[in-house]
This record gives C-alpha cells, structure tokens and sequence, in this order.
C-alpha cells in the first residue's frame, strides 16, 4: 500500500500538478467547497430545514456588511427567514451529491454497455451504438423536463419533494450513459488489437473476466477525463431543472432551487437571495471544468511529451 | 498420446478468409446482364496443410502478407479457419467452445511479437503471472502459486524480487523473457513463436533466442517458430515451411533447404540475405510486386513474378509433392524438371 | 576539406531528473562522395546524431557544445534562412516509414514539385520533367503515370524509392539514411540498398547509413562508425571492421549474430545490456559488460588510438597494440 501512495506523489500527474498554479488553485478551491459544504450539519450556523429555528420576522434580512444587516446572518435571510449561508452550505452538498450519484449510474451502465459493444462487435455493437446515437440526439434537458413534469403531475407536489433527489439522480443519470459508452467502446476497440488481449485469450480466459480485468482498467485514462466535465454538467443540469421548478423542492433545496426561489426579488431589492447561490454554483462549475482541462492535458501523452 | 508416427499437431487443408466489410449495394455487380452477389475477402491463408511432429522446431518464414501469423492464430484457436482442421495430439481442435478448449490450453501457448504490448500495462508482472497458474492449477495453494512463479521467473533470467514491478518499469528484452514466461507457467508442451525477437536489439535477440533454446532443452519442447529473419531459422530451426501470399511454397529440413533450395522463391528469398560476406552480392531480383490477396492471381500464386512461370503455371495450382529427404515443394517446374 | 566534419557534438535532453546526455564527444568527418554507416543498438545516439547534423534534434533537446560544419561552415550557428538553404537541398535524409515521410493527401508529383519549388525557381513543367526524370532513375516504371498517384496507391518498396528520388531531387551532396529499410522485406530491401548504392556511385554524393543492421552495412559503406551509450567507439574501413573489429563490444556485436553461430548451438551473447543514458556507468560505458576490464576502464574514459578514419576507443586495445588511450 505505502508503495502505492509513494508510487503516487512521485508520479508525473502530481509533479505537473504541483507545476500549474490554476490546478492548484483550482483544487484547492473545489476541496473548500465540498469540505464547507458537507460539514454542514456540525459547522452551518443554522439549520435551514427545521421549522423552529425559522422566524417569519428574520425574513429578507440584507447581508452583514449592508445597512440592516444582522451578524447572525451573513449572507442575509430569505423570503422565509432562513439563513441565506446554511441554506447555501446544504445546498452545495445537494448539488454536489446528486452530480456524483448522476455520473456513478452514468458510469455503471456506460461502461458496461461500452464494454460490451466494443468487445462483443457485430450486431450487438451495431445495436448498442444505434441505441446510443438516438438517445443523443435528445437534449438531456428536454428529456429530463418531460419526464420530471410527467412524475410531478402524476405524483402531486408533496409525494414528488419527497423522491426528487432520487428522480434527478435517475434522469440526469440514464440521459448520459452515451457519453461513457461511446468513450469505453473506443478504448476497447484499440486495447483488443493488443497482444496482451491475445494472450489471455491464449491462456483460456473468458471474455468476462477479458473485458472487466484485463480491458476495463486500460481504459480509465479517458474515463477519468470526462468524469470531471460529466459531473460538472450534471450539477448544471440538475440546478436547471430545480430552477425550473422540476427539481428540488423549495423546503430540501439545492443552489438551483435557491436560485429559483429568490428570482422574484431580484429587482423588487432582496437580490442577496438569488445572488450567492449562483456566484457559488458558478464558482463550482467553473473549477471543476478547469480541473477537468488540467486532466485531459496531462493525461495526453502526445502533450507531455518531455 | 502419441506415438511414433502422430505428429504433435496437424493442419489440413486450411483456408482462411478475411471478408471485407462492404454494404448490400457495394456487393452488387453487373456480370454482363446479370445481378451478382460478390463478397470481397482477403485471402489471407490458401490451403496449408503441414505436420509438426514432438521435438522439433518448425519454421514458418515469409515476408510480409504471407499469412505466417494467421496461420499461428488459427492454429492457437485465436481465428477460426475458413476450411482445413487443426489437430493437436490426435484431436480435433478447432472449432471447439470454449470449456472443451480448455485442457489444451494447458499443453499449447504463444508468444508474441510486440513486448511492449504483450503485457498488460496495469498488472504488476506478480499478477500476470500467478493468474495462468491459479487458473489452471486450482488445487495450488498461494505459496505453492508464489513459488511456481518465482521458479518460472529465475528461468528466464528475471528477479523474482521484481514481480511487484510492471511491465513499462522494465526493457524490451526484460519484457519478452516475461512473456516467455507467462507461456511456460502452464508448463506447456508446444509454444507458438510470432517473431518474438524482432523488435529487439541484435545482441538482445541472441540472449533470448539462447533462452528459447535452453527452454526446449530442458522442458521437451515443440516450437512453431514464426519469423522473416532467416539466419535465425538457419541456426534455430530443425525443419523450415516457407510461405507466399497464403500458400506453401517449400517445407524442408533446415539444412537441405540452405544448401539446396528448391523452390524459385526459396532462392530469391534467400539469396537477398544481407551476409557480413559484403561487396554487392549477386541477388535473384524478382519483377513485379507482391499481388494483392483480395485478388488472389490464377493458378501458382507466385507465377507473375517468377522467372521460370509457364502456361501451367498461371492457369494450375501446383500441389506440394515430395521430393524425398523430407522435402516438400509445390512447384511446376520443379515437378516437371524444368529447374534444377 | 572533409564536406562534413563533426566536431566534440555533444547533445542534451533535459528531463524531470536532470539533463540526460543523448551525444558526448561525438567527432567524425564524411569525405566528398564516401559512404559511411553508423551502426549501434537502440539508444545508441545514432538516430540523435543524425538529426542533429541538420539541428533536427527534437525539442526540449539542444546541441549543448560542439560543431558541425559543412562545406567548412558551422551549421550549429546558422540563422534558420541559412539552415533553410541546406536541409533539405544540399543534405537530404530518407527516414524509416515511408508512409510517415510522404503526405498522404498529396500526390507524389505535387511533394516532388514542391520540393524542388521550395529550392529553386524552377516553373511547374521543368519541375515535372525533373521530377519524372528522378522518378525513372529509381526505375519507378512508368514514371509519367505513377506521379499523379497518392501514396497509399504504391507498395512498401515502390514508396522507399519515391522517398529516394525526393532524396536526389535537389542533386544534394549529402544523403542521411536512417534506417531506411527495416520496415521492408528481405527482398525489396536488397532490391532498395542495391539501388541506392548504384544512385550514390553515380552521382558522387555522400551516404551516412544509420542501421543496427551489419549486414546491410557491409554491402552498402565503405566506413563505419559503432556508437554504445552516446559515443563513438570505433569506427574503421566497414570490411575491416567486420573482419577484424578491434573493440570488444564490436566483435560481441558481431559473434552474437546467428550467422556466426554454429548450428544448434547456442548464439555467443553479450552478458547484461546496453545501459539506459540515465545511468552511464563511471569509465568506459561497456565495461560491466566487458570481459577485458581492468581497474582503469572503471574510472577512465578511454581516448582515440588510431588515426581520423580507423581508430578505437578501449584501453584493453589500446595496451595490446603498445599504445595510450
């Protein structure tokens, strides 16, 4: 194990990391994100979600430094009387939580089907790849509205709060597996010509155990690329939906939902309300993607040649 | 079992054809008013039939496109022949699934050309190796695993300390004796060789090709030894099968075939041999090129560029006949006496 | 005056752990129309040596010390204009894979008169007769024909000679050859190496032959050098070089070939292998490998003996023929 993690801080991703300040920075900022944000339950001042620390007179109560602010508050308050910081640090965690549950299915059935569509070939790649192209050519987004609003309706407002973390998880995660397919499916064309797969193949094994041990962790370089950019857009995509009203409920919100629920008052004064939450998200996507080109550079070889 | 007169392995009458992926329409063509289907293919492998018997070392030479490493594929169960059978110890082997395959995985194993990726990148060479052995011997118990391995290992001139390493931590050459010993872990009985020296340095290829040679000493090994490289088979091989364009020309002993060669491509073949001799040598220049195996020339493969090609021979398949001594060639000419 | 004369070439790579040096103290000349070979393994230097006579060394290397001049002019100072003129016109190279070397989206004529375009004024038909003309001097058959053709429309060997006529387009004095056949059959490699002998006779134009291959070597050149580990340690008319080679990495180079083996016998290897340039060996590079070390080769580098065109780099030989290294 030692030798793993020696194996590891000695290697060429953590020297050139050390080397690209907007990694660094980059990193470093996401980790305070994610640290902020899934502390929240000992660290938040307050907790959003439970109705006896609300008081209706705490509501829309500007950010400390303003005129009427209140040091309790340091972001301020919103329409409700919630603490504007606590409901943004849960949020981030939703937001956070549902982006990395949402590739983990993308991923699990990406891979799979890629996996099998390259080794496979024939019909079942024919079959397989044409799945995928129809599906593309479906915005995730149009998809995940339709479905999102065919549950809502049919569930009603109180049941749909209740399962929407799960639902967004399931849509933003069954409307990307394409993107996972297609990349493992290439890789795995490129890695069967190799003599190694042969030699397996020599010594009896089965195409099971070729595509998940011996393939699968050749193609991770790739996989890992597009993990960051996936995650990233599925944050995007779920706090679309939860500004549109189709994602988290205003009572379990995430930034999208938060965004969405201060709207109204941006021009009627409270923009505090609306405001943080998506320089906060903003913020989030952008490191992660920056994070996402570091990656992709340092993991092309023909690149870092030298 | 075999005895005396079974060879080892068998290959009859094998054919072996690659089609061309090509759309319903392109497949379509006007034969004066009618319609045909016509499926392109390349023709990798026409009709090889040969015998290797326990013991010996085979050579199968030719030049690029000659279909030497189909054969080899076909012959490990990698390709499954267009025509023809395999047969190892007597039995039938391909076209096999895969479960009754498995007993004679543990008797044959191949070696390959490229050492940089015949290994696989993400194992440590501890886990290439163990994971044969685990799944031919279940009844082993780790250490017995951990010790077959490292014996395997000081075999070949590797550390066994350096198991926990992989494969990109070790040179060319360091790469191929693994890979050597990845195929003598099963403790096989018969190796197929696909130009496993050729991507390496000159005095790196005597070490390993000095390796092969004490393996079969010592373990009573058969090889099938693929390779374009003829002074390697003048010094390795014990008998010799030269191919063109999927068909072959010659089998002979060794050393018959460097004294004596028959065939006309034989001669010109190895008259373009770069010896240390120097001073321009006189070579057999051949005309033409190389035919495409898509469209696979009439009758004898190697008439267009044959300096002896008659009628017959670019309208008739020559057979391969015997000679006597062991030598086999399939060659008009040589049949009708026409050539020396 | 000697066309080309490499003086103390000594070439870096930097790298993560310091700076690896690819070339040290790398000297030989090339006379007017002489065929040199230079014949060494993988990591050699030899391919590094080469390019670097045009300062082709792939970045992050550098020419750290040292000179090549040509025709008495120091190419490691030239402007790039002045480089422009030389590669390309008066020293050509002919690479590995001729499938790299020529555009597959160009027809051969168009490469061809771009190339002479590139190097002179010539018009468009003068630049096709020229390069017709090349291309039947490579006896490319119909050449008329086969101009307007794409790369990938000729064979392996077909492509070799069009790389050699571009090669001569420019009437070059110099021609660098590396490794220009080992992607080919055994028998259009004779067919390539028999021609490009006969052109460079021809035409009085230089030859330096990279290859690991001796046997090429010995049809083509008619000196050669033999580098191990980024250095040159002999180098001596190639006939006398084959027959009586002085160093003892030479002659294990040349034992361990098969043909000099006795049949089912085992082949007379060189123990160890060629150090990686990241750890050279104190001393004279071969000798953990070397069964004629003593404590000097440990800790000195050996010199010259010898004079410019028959000279080795060994201590052990050096004290058997009576001299200083």
């Amino acid at each position: 194990m030692k030798r793993m993690w020696r194996g590891f801080f000695d290697s060429d991703l953590v020297y050139h990391f050390k080397r690209d300040k907007v990694a660094m920075v980059s990193f470093s900022i996401l980790l305070t994100l994610v640290l902020i944000s899934f502390s929240a339950p000992l660290t938040a001042p307050f907790d959003p979600y439970d109705p006896l620390q609300i008081d209706i007179m705490d509501s829309d109560i500007p950010p400390t430094w303003s005129d009427n602010g209140d040091e309790r508050f340091l972001v301020g308050t919103d329409a409700q009387g919630r603490d504007m910081l606590s409901a943004m640090m849960y949020g981030t965690r939703i937001s956070i939580v549902i982006g990395l549950f949402a590739v983990a299915l993308q991923l699990v059935i990406g891979i799979t089907l890629g996996l099998l569509a390259g080794y496979v070939g024939g019909r079942v790649d024919a079959f397989l790849m044409r799945v995928a192209d129809i599906q593309l050519s479906f915005s995730t987004l149009m998809v995940a509205i339709v479905v999102l609003a065919i549950f809502q309706a049919s569930l009603g407002a109180d049941l749909y709060s209740e399962y929407a973390i799960f639902m967004l998880i399931m849509v933003i995660g069954i409307a990307e597996w394409p993107q996972y397919a297609r990349t493992v499916r290439a890789s795995v064309l490129a890695e069967k010509e190799k003599e190694y797969v042969d030699a397996v193949r020599v010594i009896g094994f089965g195409p099971l155990r070729i595509m998940f041990r011996h393939i699968l962790p050749n193609t991770l370089s790739p996989i890992l690329v597009i993990s960051t950019v996936q995650v990233a857009n599925a944050i995007m995509n779920e706090a679309a939906l939860s500004f549109l009203g189709l994602g988290m409920p205003v009572n379990r919100p995430s930034l999208g939902s938060l965004i969405n629920s201060g709207f109204e008052y941006m021009l009627s004064g409270s923009w505090w309300i609306t405001f943080f939450p998506a320089m906060v998200l903003i913020l989030l996507i952008l490191v992660i993607n920056l994070l996402g080109d570091w990656l992709r550079d340092v993991l092309n070889p023909k690149l870092y040649k030298g | 079992m075999t005895t005396a007169s079974t060879p080892l392995v068998r290959i009859d009458g094998l054919y072996k054809r690659f089609p061309l992926d090509r759309g319903l329409l392109e497949q379509l063509e006007l034969d004066g008013l009618r319609l045909r289907r016509r499926q392109k293919a390349v023709n990798a492998i026409n009709g090889v039939s040969m015998e290797i018997q326990a013991g010996e070392a085979l050579c199968v030479v030719g030049e690029s496109g000659c279909g030497k490493s189909t054969v080899a594929r076909v012959v490990m169960g990698l390709l499954s022949p267009s025509a023809g059978q395999i047969e190892f110890a007597g039995q039938r082997i391909d076209g096999l699934p895969r479960k009754q395959l498995a007993p004679f995985r543990k008797r044959m194993q191949m070696i390959f050309q490229n050492p940089y990726s015949s290994l696989n990148p993400r194992m440590t060479i501890r886990q290439t190796l163990e994971e044969p052995v685990r799944f031919h011997f279940p009844d082993l118990t780790t250490a017995e695993v951990v010790e077959r391995v490292a014996e395997v290992m000081s075999s070949v001139g590797i550390d066994p300390g350096w198991g926990v390493r992989f494969p990109h931590e070790f040179s060319g050459g360091q790469r191929q004796r693994i890979s050597i010993a990845r195929a003598l872990t099963v403790d096989p009985e018969f190796i197929v060789a696909d130009e496993p020296i050729s991507a390496l340095d000159v005095s790196i290829q005597a070490q390993v090709l000095n390796l092969l040679m004490d393996a079969r000493e010592q373990r009573g090994l058969t090889y099938m030894f693929i390779t374009h490289d003829l002074s390697v088979v003048e010094h390795f091989g014990s008998r010799v099968a030269v191919m063109y364009l999927g068909t072959l020309c010659e089998l002979a002993p060794t050393v018959s075939l460097f004294s004596t060669p028959r065939h006309p491509y034989t001669r010109a073949l190895l008259s373009a041999i770069p010896r240390l001799g120097g001073a321009q040598q006189d070579f057999i220049r051949l005309k033409g090129e190389v035919p495409t195996p898509i469209d696979l020339p009439p009758g004898c493969v190697f008439h267009n560029r044959c300096p002896h090609a008659d009628a017959r021979c670019k309208s008739e398949i020559p057979r391969l006949i015997d000679q006597g001594d062991g030598v086999q060639v399939a060659c008009h000419a040589i049949e009708e006496g026409r050539i020396e | 005056m000697a066309l080309l004369e490499v003086r103390n070439l000594e070439v870096r790579f930097p790298q993560r752990s310091g700076e690896l040096v690819a070339l040290r103290d790398v000297s030989f000349s090339v006379d007017r129309g002489m065929r040199m070979g230079i014949v060494g393994e993988s990591g050699a230097g030899k391919s590094v040596a080469a390019f670097s006579i045009l300062n082709l060394v792939s970045r992050p290397g550098y020419i750290a010390h040292g000179q090549i001049l040509f025709d008495g002019e120091d190419i490691v100072q030239m402007s790039p204009a002045q480089l422009q003129r030389i590669r390309g016109n008066r020293i050509t190279m002919i690479f590995q894979d001729p499938m790299m070397t020529l555009n597959p989206v160009l027809t051969i004529g168009t490469q061809m008169i771009e190339c002479l375009q590139a190097h002179g004024k010539v018009n468009d038909r003068e630049a096709r007769r020229i390069a017709v003309e090349k291309l039947r001097q490579v006896k490319i058959p119909s050449p008329e024909a086969r101009i307007d053709q794409y790369p990938h429309e000729l064979s392996g060997g077909m492509r070799q000679r069009v790389v050699i006529a571009i090669a001569l387009l420019t009437d070059p004095d110099l021609i660098i050859a590396d490794e220009p056949t080992t992607a080919l059959d055994v028998t259009i490699q004779a067919e390539i190496m028999a021609l490009l002998l006969e052109l460079c006779k021809q035409e009085g134009v230089a030859l330096i032959l990279i290859t690991h291959d001796l046997g090429v070597v010995s049809q083509v050149t008619e000196d050669t050098i033999v580098m191990y580990a980024g250095r040159i340690i002999e180098e001596a008319p190639t006939r006398e070089l084959i027959d009586h080679p002085r160093h003892p990495y030479t002659e294990g180079l040349i034992n361990a070939l098969p043909e000099r083996a006795r049949q089912g016998q085992r082949l007379n290897q060189i123990a160890g292998s060629m150090p990686s340039l990241h750890v050279i060996p104190d001393g004279c590079a071969f000798h953990p490998r070397c069964e004629h070390t003593h404590e000097r080769c440990r800790h000195e580098i050996p010199g010259f003996t010898g004079t410019t065109h028959r000279r080795v780099a060994c201590h052990w030989r050096a004290d058997q023929e009576g001299q200083e290294a």
